[in-house]
This record gives C-alpha cells, sequence and structure tokens, in this order.
C-alpha cells in the first residue's frame, strides 16, 4: 500500500482539463474569427479558412438532414418517437451548436442529402440507425480539418451520435 | 497557455506541441485511472460482465500506451500512474460499479475533448476523435446499466453549457 503518498481521488484525475477553460466560452468568443481573419483577441487555433467556412456549412447541412430524418421516422412509427424522442433532441441541440460555431450560419438551409424517402414503421428504426451512423461518419471526418473549439466539437457532436447508433442498434 | 493545473508534469520537447502534449498528458493520466477505476468495477460486477469489462479495460491499456509512446517520441516524459487513488462513492453492487465505470468513460471523454481542442497535429486529431468515440460508446452501454437517463450525451466530454 502506498501509504507515503496520499491517493489521487478518481474523480478530480478525471475533471481536471475544463477548469482551465471554457471551450464553449472559446467558441463564442472566436465565432467571428471567420475568412481567415485571426483577431486580435480571438486564438489562433479558433480561426477559420474561407474552405473551413464552407466544410462547417456542410456540416451544419449534414446535421439539418438528421434533424429531419428524426421527423421522418417519428411520423412513420409512433412507438419509436416515443422511446426515442430524447435522441432527437439531442440532435437538435447539436444542430444548433453546429450553428453557432459556424461564422454566418443561416438559421436553416437546403440539408445535403436529406431524407426524402419515406419510412414504414417496420423500417424506421433501421432507417434512422442507417442516418445517424452516415452523419457520425461525416463529423468524425470533419473533424481533424479542424483546430481548437470546432475541432473539439465536431468530436464530441461525433461521438455522441456513435452512441446513439449504438443504442438504436 | 499550457497553464498547468493538474498533478501532472509534463514536460515537451517542440514547442510546437507543448499545449497539444499537456494535453495528451493529462489523456495519459485518464488512462492511467480508468486502467485502476476498472479493477474496481470488475470485482464488483458479476462473472457474466467479465468480458465487458477486460475489452474496456484493454482500450484503456492500449491507448494509455499508445499516448506514452507519443508522448516519449516527442521527448515528453509521460506522466506515471499515481500510486492509489481514492473513489468518488463506494461501489458497493453492481449499479456502483457501472456508475464509476461511467465516471471513468466520461472523464475519458472529457480529457479527449481536451485534446482536441489544444492539438496542433492533425494525426493527433484522428487519435482524438476515435477515442473521444470508444469512450462514449462504451459509456452508453454503462448508463444503461447504472439506470442513467438519458444513456446517451449530445456533447460527451464539452462542459455542460
Amino acid at each position: 500500500m502506498s501509504a507515503a503518498l496520499p491517493p489521487s481521488s478518481v474523480g478530480a484525475a478525471l475533471s481536471r482539463p475544463f477548469s482551465r477553460r471554457t471551450l464553449l466560452a472559446a467558441l463564442a468568443g472566436t465565432a467571428l474569427a471567420a475568412a481567415g481573419c485571426t483577431g486580435s483577441a480571438g486564438d489562433d487555433a479558433d480561426a477559420v479558412t474561407p474552405a473551413q467556412v464552407d466544410q462547417l456549412a456542410t456540416q451544419v447541412q449534414v446535421q439539418e438532414a438528421l434533424v429531419a430524418a428524426y421527423g421522418l421516422a417519428f411520423a412513420a412509427s409512433p412507438d419509436l418517437a416515443a422511446t426515442a424522442a430524447p435522441l432527437a433532441e439531442q440532435a437538435r441541440a447539436q444542430l444548433d451548436r453546429l450553428r453557432a460555431a459556424a461564422p454566418g450560419s443561416p438559421a436553416s438551409s437546403t440539408a445535403v442529402g436529406s431524407p426524402a424517402a419515406p419510412v414504414d414503421a417496420a423500417g424506421a428504426r433501421a432507417f434512422l440507425r442507417g442516418q445517424v451512423a452516415v452523419t457520425a461518419d461525416s463529423h468524425a471526418f470533419a473533424c481533424p480539418d479542424f483546430t481548437g473549439a470546432r475541432a473539439a466539437l465536431l468530436g464530441s457532436i461525433a461521438a455522441g451520435l456513435r452512441g446513439q447508433d449504438g443504442l438504436l442498434a | 497557455m499550457a497553464e498547468d493545473t493538474t498533478g501532472a508534469s509534463p514536460s515537451s520537447g517542440s514547442p510546437a506541441t507543448t499545449a497539444e502534449d499537456a494535453a495528451l498528458q493529462e489523456a495519459l493520466a485518464a488512462a492511467h485511472t480508468a486502467v485502476w477505476g476498472y479493477g474496481v468495477v470488475g470485482a464488483a460486477l458479476p462473472a457474466d460482465a467479465h468480458d465487458l469489462v477486460v475489452a474496456a479495460e484493454r482500450a484503456h491499456q492500449d491507448l494509455r500506451d499508445q499516448v506514452a509512446a507519443l508522448l516519449t517520441s516527442r521527448s515528453a516524459d509521460p506522466v506515471a500512474a499515481e500510486a492509489a487513488y481514492t473513489l468518488p462513492f463506494p461501489v458497493l453492487s453492481a449499479t456502483d460499479a457501472a456508475a464509476l465505470a461511467v465516471t471513468l468513460e466520461d472523464g475519458t471523454s472529457a480529457t479527449w475533448t481536451w485534446v482536441l481542442d489544444q492539438a496542433t497535429e492533425r494525426s493527433t486529431r484522428e487519435l482524438g476523435v476515435a477515442a473521444l468515440t470508444a469512450a462514449e460508446v462504451r459509456a452508453v452501454g454503462w448508463r444503461t446499466q447504472a439506470g442513467r437517463a438519458p444513456v446517451t450525451s449530445a456533447f460527451p466530454g464539452l462542459p455542460a453549457g
């Protein structure tokens, strides 16, 4: 036993990083640093290039398509709507956060790859799971293209959706 | 930038990756904690959960070794495991064990989200998103076993806002 050393707290050991900086505040503060304009008060890591602005807009559209897919799936399957409502709320919250992180992003736009095909009750769950997986993959693929708070946000959303995917399996 | 308020004592070789290395040290410390913590989790769960615990523990061991090797390759001294840890709550039942596993995975997610925020190397961000995703997938299973609701998280690793 380690009598000489006081044991570290598991909770403390796992809760350190964000005690130094609130990432969300960083995101809000750097949303203005768009189109390659670093800004003297901004963090270089949170500046975005024009290409990244376009990429962020695409990720917003991908998420909009997922939110639409939840609506389609729930309309086709009231049972699924009853059990998976919290997942849809999370998808909408993710969309709100993505829009906030995307410089100049409109409140809504034309979703890319919108799932137009109607789904029946029997296939609603599989349809929705497929849409969640595609969206998770898209955000995970885009994440390393960014730095700073936006990389963290995209990675977090991708992980959250992968968790949804597992739950819907 | 890399203000150190932790028990870890990161030392970095390259100024270009100083902040990233400090974040990786946090992730490494979390991996050490998770490896230790899953020993407690496994002891409190029935035998039929053994494979799940072993798989999770092995994932954290692999991540620990990968991060330690990365830091070493940068002439940074990887943080070591603590000699002992205190539990955040008593683990007296299978539900307690699942709750501890949730704590371990959520903590892991927080450190990897921070790595994503701090990383300058693309390869580190690729590692980060993979590690974060794996932790959240495991966390969903443990939240279910712990009776938590909701079992999924919209923003794993990010502070509640």
